[in-house]
């Protein structure tokens, strides 16, 4: 069993500026690349182990719908997992924005998906591995409809003892389209976060 | 002078998957080795043209937004992969497989010389991790297929017929949705109890006992069974029952198939039996007679005997009391004798006041015990008049015949008579 990371006050309160920022951006790159106008929610920060992780997305995504989930890894001294879940209207309705198309087809839907998902995993953990100072690599995403919210195999969680959720909703109103994102990282890498975040204090109060 | 080597296009040219660099406005810069070969369009030939001259199919407002995008964000855009290819065709040449005629390929846009708005795609064969896809999802579809046959099938067999499955110990772990509608059981009711619950106390326990005997062995048991509904009503099965093998020569269950034969026992009954004493008529006393001459490995001390039994003075109690009166007597002699019989033994009514008796595995000392037993039990009936009964036995020996077995057991019979009555006479 790996030993637990502590995550300070302070750790928590820099992670969650640093979130704040990366959203803000991910909001503008969303803007600007495909004309959505919206909003995205202040992200939730919970330090948890894989069940807990499964309840919270069980108490999150709505279990009645069918989702799009796209997952995308991300490697570097910060690795994880980026997971955007949508549900299935809403992906319809993104299709439609991005192909402008009254019935986009099924390689439309996944296509626009894989996009907005591109964005927002470029934008956010970009944003977020800049101001920690380190580069990232991001890997070949996939998307897979599941019915209800039963995101997680078993067999892919078994290594993990701790978990790091960062989650956070977006909006866009005018295209009703909104999502659920999960940055999610475990283990080594969570102590590799907290002495990447330990830097950062360093500087900021250098 | 030393030849300048161009490192970094002998390692485009050497990558295993397409390289194509081009700018916003999709003007080919670069081209590799891979490209040239896979899809017949030489460098010199593409260079500094538009990939729509060559390529008009693709949707370019999606590639020139996934451009747009890596530029911005100085970060690779992926095309999805997980549907046919949406970028440019490339044949695929797999002669053993047809399933996919154009190479699937995984897109990736990576940001190149950003100041000079010019990305890198790469393209990358995934066309056999796809054709693996297909093919998994081609059985899955058959599986899926193949399961919902299998589940209609199940729900026709649950829903007509009459099954009871059972551990190796004969506990009842599942039972058919027309087992229970035909019996009046809920679901689960049955679960857990041991299956002779369901059948009637009638059934003797050598009949059960043999029947489990014979599943044990692995071999499949067939027979007539009475079970009782839940309302208390006895229906009449045809049973097959089968043991299940499950892996190995390992037995892990038993299954029984129930098909309802009441009706045709209901005919069967009313063919075969007294309709006043409810013992077997001579007709079906024959059957069973027959059936045991022929068995023929019978010896002095394990033979078969037969019994005539005769009441005594029975016109006398008709004449005095009426033929009503009188088919009491007989209806209660009857039951008596019925109920003092072993299992195995046979009881039928002859005719008029006579009854006959078929004991098996006796000898002469034995069958004259058992006859003086009803003889005593007759006699201490306690009736509104006093009855007695008288016998006459013979026992099989090698040669005899339905006739002269029951010849004797006649002749005898008449001995009793004429010895004084209510007494038991053996003519060996």
């Amino acid at each position: 069993m790996n030993k637990k990371v502590e995550f300070s006050g302070d750790h928590l309160d820099v992670l969650r500026e640093l979130m704040n920022i990366a959203v803000g951006n991910a909001t503008a790159s969303i803007a600007d690349l495909l004309q959505a106008f919206g909003t995205m929610h202040i992200p939730k920060i919970v330090i948890s182990d894989i069940s807990g992780l499964k309840q919270y997305i069980h108490d999150t995504i709505p279990i009645q719908s069918s989702h799009y989930v796209t997952k995308q890894l991300f490697g570097g001294p910060l690795g994880g997992e980026f997971i955007f879940v949508i549900t299935d209207e809403a992906a319809i309705n993104l299709g439609n924005h991005l192909y402008d198309v009254d019935a986009p087809s099924d390689a439309d839907i996944y296509d626009a998906v894989i996009e907005l998902t591109n964005i927002l995993s470029a934008t956010m953990i970009s944003r977020l591995t800049e101001e920690l100072n380190v580069k990232v690599q991001f890997f070949v995403p996939s998307t897979e409809i599941i019915q209800g919210n039963d995101l997680i195999y078993l067999e892919d969680t078994l290594e993990y003892s701790q978990i790091i959720i960062i989650s956070t909703q977006m909006e866009f109103q005018n295209q009703n389209i909104n999502g659920h994102i999960f940055i999610l990282t475990k283990d080594a890498m969570i102590q590799s976060l907290k002495d990447l975040i330990d830097q950062k204090l360093e500087e900021l109060y250098a | 002078m030393i030849k300048q080597i161009d490192y970094p296009n002998i390692l485009l040219d050497a990558l295993e998957h397409g390289v194509m660099i081009v700018d916003e406005e999709f003007n080919i810069v670069y081209w590799n080795q891979w490209l040239e070969i896979n899809t017949g369009h030489t460098y010199s030939s593409v260079m500094e043209k538009s990939l729509l001259t060559f390529y008009p199919e693709i949707d370019y407002r999606t590639l020139q937004r996934k451009i747009r995008t890596t530029l911005r964000l100085n970060s690779p855009t992926f095309y999805d992969a997980s549907l046919n290819n949406r970028f440019i065709p490339i044949p695929r040449n797999k002669i053993t497989s047809s399933l996919l005629s154009t190479m699937q390929l995984q897109v990736t846009i990576s940001p190149y010389i950003v100041e000079q708005r010019m990305v890198m795609i790469a393209v990358y064969d995934i066309s056999d991790l796809h054709e693996l896809k297909l093919v998994r999802q081609q059985q899955m579809e058959k599986i899926a297929h193949l399961n919902s046959e299998l589940q209609h099938d199940k729900q026709i067999i649950d829903d007509n017929l009459l099954i009871v499955k059972t551990d190796g110990e004969f506990h009842i772990t599942e039972v058919s949705k027309a087992f229970n509608a035909f019996f009046g059981f809920k679901e689960n009711e049955l679960i857990g109890w041991p299956l002779q619950i369901i059948y009637s106390d009638k059934t003797p326990l050598t009949e059960y006992t043999y029947m489990k005997k014979t599943l044990q062995n692995l071999e499949r048991w067939t027979g007539e069974i009475e079970i009782i509904s839940k309302q208390s009503e006895p229906l009449w099965m045809d049973a097959v029952m089968t043991p299940w093998i499950a892996r190995e020569g390992v037995l892990s269950s038993y299954m029984a198939i129930y098909h309802d034969i009441t009706d045709k026992k209901r005919l069967e009954i009313l063919a075969t039996t007294d309709p006043l004493t409810k013992l077997y008529n001579r007709y079906k006393f024959d059957e069973i007679f027959n059936i045991m001459l022929m068995r023929g490995h019978w010896k002095a001390d394990d033979s078969f005997a037969i019994v005539m039994a005769d009441i005594d003075n029975f016109k006398h109690i008709n004449d005095m009391y009426g033929h009503p009166r009188g088919d009491e007597v007989l209806v209660k002699i009857a039951e008596l004798l019925a109920k003092m019989l072993r299992e195995g033994d046979t009881i039928a009514r002859w005719g008029g006041e006579e009854f006959i008796f078929l004991l098996p595995h006796v000898d002469a000392h034995k069958a004259m015990f058992v006859a003086e037993k009803l003889r005593i039990a007759v006699e201490q009936l306690g009736l509104f008049v006093n009855v007695s009964v008288s016998f006459g036995v013979s026992l099989y020996v090698e040669g005899d015949t339905n006739a002269t077995l029951l010849n004797r057991a006649d002749t005898a019979l008449y001995k009793a008579k004429e010895n004084g009555k209510n007494r038991v006479e053996i003519l060996q």
